[in-house]
């Protein structure tokens, strides 16, 4: 029982760390709170379930998703924070500019779902279930964790084995620096977006899979743990990303199946509170991480 | 008389939002990045609510202990988040709010609950309403005029240089808080008697994007800004259907176009405007003036 409680917990918690690798990554590398994400993560699940309603098969729904959720990704850094960048209050305004975007893409996707929740068609992905040890698992829970890992570990190669990911470093720690130094922060910036928006979009599409329910205000409860995770996790780590997001999820089920009902978002928003004063750098928020919050 | 009964509901929902838009204002002016006003909106609002209607407390009582509630809970919020600053102040205040939430979610003996509280006699007038307006309105105004005012100001544009110039950052931030603790908790009590029910979902994350949108329209140096700001939004479904329709993405692109070219709101870039044109004048006028006198 216990076994079963904790591995519902890590799954839970690999699709909260799926959501917020990007949301961390824009975080890190620019110092902006990017809430549109939320919005990003849900117009990739909308692209995704048209693709599967039209026909194409899953993959390229993804695909497709992915693609295009990346470059919504990269319109809003344009239209909402490229502005903003000359302006020295950057945090407060590119929070304000990114609630904004977030707003008129819900506002789209009400209107394109006339408020209704949408669901998958049955069948999309093979309904297998794996029963070992007394454990069930179905098989698309079992690619949701797969796919964590495998996206973290490209993420992590991107940022510390390519020269791209040099770039993205350098940028972070100092843009005018970078920029005397040959690094195009314009390139920098599209593919940070890009990444961030891609990793949304495919998170939109997992989530809405397995929760059968896709819908304009489904990136709300992820946006709120989003943030507890990336402070938790410490702001711009994404090593402790993951880390808080499988803790976020085992702790969550526990709490789910051991407190009193209805007492999980108290518990999980009272750790964030908690959190915040105790160690607002959070778990791996420190010096020795190249891509670092940035506080003063 | 018959257009102002047309739109009798649409001037009292203006005033309530006013007095939000307050709360939201003085902590913004005073360099705290707090969005807490939902938080202690929702506090005030079944404050109101439950003595109202359990207990049969008069309303003028149960306002004042919406109120006072509300001080409290500013004071007692001001005391950990006076350490942190910017998005870490942000995200705290946000968890105080959804702490709030879920709370009030659990509590469903006290509280109700999802469904809420339900038939709560409408004490409240628009006199009265109006009159509290009136005198948040004057304390706000020669708060700003004060020393307090001038101290904020200088906080929220320098801390280093405020706090050189010998101005107690932590004892004006507690003031801060306290005094938007105990605007939102009154006006969350006149919400409560204005509109015959209240839910936990009325204090969410659309009512801080549209407090936030108040004061970053209209803008945070003076008494007019959350009027005016106010004013736009409220009014705003009620100038043209689609607009009422597409609430949502009006706000959104608002609040992204004003913080990207007009980011210290309507209202306070229209005074410096003209305080820029009149000094260019005077400016002017004693040139020629010295210019007369060296040609005599």
């Amino acid at each position: 029982m216990i076994v079963q409680q904790l591995l519902n917990g890590l799954i839970s918690g690999s699709v909260y760390a799926l959501f917020a690798l990007g949301f961390t990554l824009i975080s890190g590398t620019h110092r902006i709170l990017n809430l549109a994400h939320a919005g990003v993560f849900m117009t990739g699940a909308f692209i995704g379930y048209y693709c599967v309603v039209l026909g194409l098969p899953l993959w390229l729904a993804i695909v497709l998703a992915m693609i295009g959720s990346g470059l919504l990704s990269y319109f809003i850094d344009i239209v909402a924070f490229q502005q903003l960048r000359a302006q020295k209050q950057i945090e407060f305004a590119a929070l304000i500019s990114s609630i904004g975007a977030n707003l008129i893409l819900i506002n789209i996707a009400q209107r394109l779902s006339d408020t209704q929740v949408l669901s998958f068609p049955f069948g999309t992905f093979p309904t297998i279930f794996f029963h070992f040890a007394g454990v069930r698992v179905s098989a698309l829970q079992l690619m949701i964790v797969a796919l964590v890992a495998v996206l973290f570990g490209l993420l992590l190669f991107y940022l510390y084995k390519t020269s791209f990911g040099r770039q993205v470093r350098a940028v972070a720690g100092n843009e005018r620096a970078a920029m005397l130094l040959g690094v195009n922060p314009k390139s920098v910036y599209f593919q940070t977006f890009f990444i961030s928006g891609a990793l949304a979009g495919i998170a939109g599409v997992l989530i809405g899979l397995l929760f059968s329910s896709v819908y304009f205000l489904m990136g709300e409860p992820y946006l709120l743990r989003g943030f507890v995770i990336v402070i938790l996790g410490g702001l711009g780590s994404i090593p402790g990303a993951v880390v808080a997001g499988l803790l976020l999820g085992v702790m969550q089920t526990l709490a789910t199946a051991y407190l009193p009902p209805g007492l999980t978002d108290a518990m999980i928003y009272s750790l964030l509170f908690v959190g915040l004063l105790i160690r607002p750098s959070g778990l791996f928020g420190g010096q020795a991480i190249a891509v670092a919050a940035g506080r003063r | 008389m018959g257009i102002f009964e047309v739109y009798h509901p649409l001037f009292n929902f203006f005033l309530l939002n006013v007095g939000y838009a307050f709360s939201q204002q003085i902590v913004l002016r005073a360099g705290v990045f707090s969005v807490a006003t939902g938080g202690f909106a929702a506090l005030g609002a079944y404050c109101t609510a439950i003595l109202v209607v359990d207990y049969q407390v008069g309303e003028f009582l149960a306002l004042a202990a919406s109120l006072a509630l509300g001080m409290l809970t500013g004071l007692i919020l001001s005391w950990p988040l006076a350490r942190l600053r910017g998005v870490y102040q942000a995200i705290a205040t946000l968890a105080f709010v959804q702490i709030v939430t879920a709370l009030l979610l659990y509590a469903e003996d006290i509280t109700g609950g999802a469904i809420g509280i339900n038939h709560i006699p409408r004490l409240a007038t628009t006199w009265q309403l109006l009159i509290a307006v009136a005198i948040v309105t004057y304390i706000i105004f020669s708060i700003g005029r004060s020393g307090i005012g001038r101290a904020f100001d200088a906080i929220r544009q320098d801390e280093t240089v405020a706090g050189m110039l010998g101005v107690s950052i932590r004892r004006y931030h507690i003031l801060a808080f306290v005094i938007s603790g105990a605007i939102g908790g009154l006006f969350g009590g006149f919400h409560a008697l204005l509109v015959y029910s209240i839910e936990p979902a009325l204090f969410g994350f659309e009512f801080l994007a549209m407090v936030l949108t108040f004061i970053v329209l209209g803008g945070k140096g003076s008494v007019w800004g959350p009027i005016i700001g106010t004013a736009i939004i409220v009014s705003l479904p009620e100038i043209a259907r689609p607009l009422a329709e597409n609430r949502q993405m009006a706000q959104g692109i608002l609040m992204m176009v004003m913080i990207a070219y007009l980011p210290n709101g309507v209202y306070d870039s229209l005074v410096s405007l003209i305080r820029q044109r009149r000094a260019a004048k005077w400016d002017r006028a004693n040139q020629e003036k010295s210019h007369a006198v060296a040609g005599a």
